[in-house]
């Protein structure tokens, strides 16, 4: 009886350690880009080099860091990151993980724990590509281009307004999500560099002894050279997308003193040049405007996606064709056969746990144009920007020029047309089907 | 300890009303009324209060009294079973059942005067729940919703005059929400594919809370907004502004200087 008893306080004590984590909660770690890493077969040693570099330039999610290159403001960040520190407000600290966490992810991969229920799914920083812009396709966005996201939301999406958070936590937000991007993009940078300029056999995982084979800028001034470079010319990217935002042309930018006769002439020319072959909108659009055109093709995160997996369901073939060709050699052929089959094998283990974590593909599926709702933004001004810049990392195009001062496929008046086009379809009859009767509560009740 | 059980059981009567006694003074009680029916939802909910509450101290009482009467250790008698009170039972179930229908006739004005007599108007605003934002739609120079003219926010910042009659129309895109305005005393339940009615006149200005009283996914702590009531003449302002932002053709861009 008395064996029980002490039997039973044991295993509560247990169960209560167990619980609590025995007074310990675990600190967030930023976790590897595992996708990039196998793509690049970076082996295993380099990848602790790369963590341990980045934890250097950047610091944890408790303790963010940024070097003065980067431009970021520390101050800003410590109020973003770390631990929720309380729900009252005032208490500033803590907020990524109090607001965006669960979504976005403690990296900013778009890989939280509710990412995967929703659609379309959060936004990975880490490639620095942000959709909704008023800066070139290529380009970073702008400070205000955040800040729109961060204050209006995403209709039509998950992602919720924040504009009743104080400015100084938006701000502090906007900060954290550069720093994610900025780190995201120096990790993908790192891997180019090692997979470049590092001596190692990916085949035996084996790296060359001394600085050629060695991720070590903190002892390699050379290294630290090059990867001060590779931080400059990415925050050089942030920096120089704040100047360089698309303002349109005063001479065709519309007046608000237009009749209803003058914009329905406007939107008759953007209705020629949304289905015609320059503008081209209803190849992905749809002859219906209802966004059932083109329908197959992929976002930038997701080609990822979709390439990773492709390229691991080749690998058992592959693995077959070794496995045959093995019985027909012998001596250093068949031993280095043997060496690139066991190395195939273990790339398709790694490969087959990384796609795990992948989410299911989804197709980019082109917005419908009649529900009048706009993800980027209802004023003119974002349409604008959306036909002259396209919609970074998806199939849109631009239709504007490329860079500053280049040829674009349309000229302002054009996309300006089209704007008003838009801005009309959802306004037709075709659009406006009879959704639920006016007075149905009356009925109901 | 003899009578251990029938103390605690006491417990129960006294935190109870000392919950009830206390709160007001602790900032536990209803958020400030800024609506013109909000008095009669309130009282209704005081009446009620003071109705249930005094029959629960006396309930509570007669409960701890016999507890404490015939304690095992004070009785050793047998008990003596009895097969009830015909009279007795009527009475307890007459008692209540008179009550609840006086009070379901009690508040039938307030509840024809919150779900059944709409005002007959143009909606004021159109808002729409969607996981996991109120989006508001404001209809615009012809008063009409669903014209090119609407202003459209989807920051969760409804702004509204006061002392005005104010008609919203609530939908959702996707689930179940519940419009909870905790001031205005107001909260309406909202289904996909149908449109709710939800009609008040605010008395103060100021900022209160908008929440989403209805779980609706994973998000649903993150819906709250806000509503601002202003005066007539804020409120034109901040709607002509609020065009004027929406018309945007182009942007302000720093100078060199500014930089």
């Amino acid at each position: 009886m008395i064996q029980t008893s002490k039997h039973r306080s044991l295993t509560i004590t247990l169960f209560a350690a167990a619980a609590v984590g025995c007074g310990k909660t675990e600190r967030p770690e930023f976790r590897l880009n595992m996708p990039e890493m196998v793509t690049a077969q970076i082996i295993p040693q380099h990848q602790q080099e790369i963590a341990d570099t980045l934890a250097a330039l950047f610091g944890t999610p408790d303790e963010p860091f940024a070097l003065a290159s980067t431009g970021l403001d520390v101050k800003k960040l410590r109020i973003a990151a770390g631990q929720v520190a309380g729900y009252e407000p005032g208490v500033k600290r803590g907020l990524y993980r109090q607001h965006c966490v669960h979504c976005h992810g403690i990296n900013g991969d778009g890989h939280g724990p509710t990412a995967m229920i929703l659609n379309p799914y959060p936004r990975d920083y880490r490639k620095g590509v942000f959709k909704f812009k008023s800066t070139y396709n290529p380009d970073r966005p702008a400070n205000e281009d955040l800040y729109a996201v961060l204050h209006d939301g995403i209709p039509g999406t998950s992602m919720p307004a924040f504009a009743l958070l104080p400015p100084d936590e938006i701000a502090a937000l906007i900060e954290y999500v550069k720093y994610l991007s900025i780190r995201g993009q120096t990790e993908t940078s790192l891997i180019g560099l090692v997979s470049q300029d590092l001596e190692y056999d990916p085949v035996t995982g084996v790296a060359a002894e001394g600085p050629e084979g060695k991720l070590d800028p903190a002892n390699n001034a050379d290294q630290r050279a090059v990867i001060d470079e590779m931080i400059a010319e990415i925050v050089e990217g942030w920096q120089a997308a704040n100047d360089q935002r698309i303002v349109p042309e005063q001479q065709f930018q519309p007046v608000d003193t237009r009749s209803v006769a003058q914009i329905a002439e406007s939107a008759e020319k953007g209705r020629v040049l949304f289905y015609g072959e320059r503008a081209n909108c209803v190849k992905c659009h749809g002859p219906t405007a209802l966004g059932d055109g083109q329908q197959n093709d992929f976002d930038v995160w997701m080609k990822e996606n979709v390439a990773f997996r492709e390229a691991t369901e080749k690998l058992p073939e592959s693995i077959d064709t070794l496995e045959k060709e093995l019985g027909e050699l012998d001596g250093e052929a068949y031993e280095a056969a043997e060496q690139e089959l066991s190395a195939k094998q273990n790339e398709l283990i790694v490969r087959e746990q990384v796609v795990e974590t992948l989410f299911p593909v989804r197709n980019a599926i082109p917005r419908n144009m009649r529900l009048g709702v706009y993800r980027g933004g209802r004023r003119p001004v974002d349409f604008f920007w959306r036909i002259h810049q396209g919609i970074a990392g998806t199939p849109m195009p631009a239709t504007g020029p490329a860079s500053p001062g280049a040829q674009g496929t349309l000229t302002e008046e054009e996309m300006w047309n089209i704007v008003d086009y838009i801005r009309s379809v959802p306004f037709e009859p075709a659009s406006r089907p009879q959704l639920r009767l006016v007075e149905n509560t009356e009925q109901v009740n | 300890m003899n009578r251990f059980w029938a103390l605690l059981f006491l417990l129960v009567p006294v935190m109870g009303v000392l919950t009830f006694a206390i709160a007001p003074y602790q900032g536990w009680w209803f958020p400030p009324d800024i609506s013109e029916h909000g008095r009669t939802i309130d009282d209704l909910f005081f009446f009620i209060l003071w109705l249930t509450g005094v029959v629960f101290v006396v309930t509570e009482s007669a409960l701890f009294y016999f507890m404490w009467k015939y304690d095992a250790k004070k009785n050793p008698a047998p008990v003596k079973y009895s097969h009830g009170s015909h009279t007795l039972e009527v009475v307890w179930t007459i008692l209540p059942a008179v009550t609840l229908l006086f009070i379901a006739i009690y508040q039938m004005d307030a509840w024809a005067a919150a779900k059944m007599r709409k005002p007959n108007m143009a909606p004021t605003a159109e808002i729409t729940g969607r996981q996991f934002n109120w989006d508001v739609r404001y209809p615009g120079p012809d008063k009409v919703l669903g014209t090119p003219d609407d202003l459209i926010r989807t920051d969760g910042d409804v702004h509204l005059p006061v002392g005005e009659e104010i008609l919203l129309t609530i939908t959702s895109q996707d689930v179940l929400h519940s419009f909870f305005l905790p001031n205005m005393r107001m909260k309406q339940d909202v289904v996909p594919g149908m449109d709710q009615s939800m009609w008040f006149k605010a008395t103060e200005t100021g900022e209160y809370d908008i929440v989403c009283a209805e779980l609706c996914g994973w998000g649903h702590y993150k819906m709250k907004g806000r509503l601002t009531v202003q005066t007539r003449e804020a409120f034109d302002k901040w709607l002509v502004e609020s065009y004027a932002a929406q018309d945007a053709v182009t942007i302000a861009v720093a100078t060199e200087e500014e930089n």
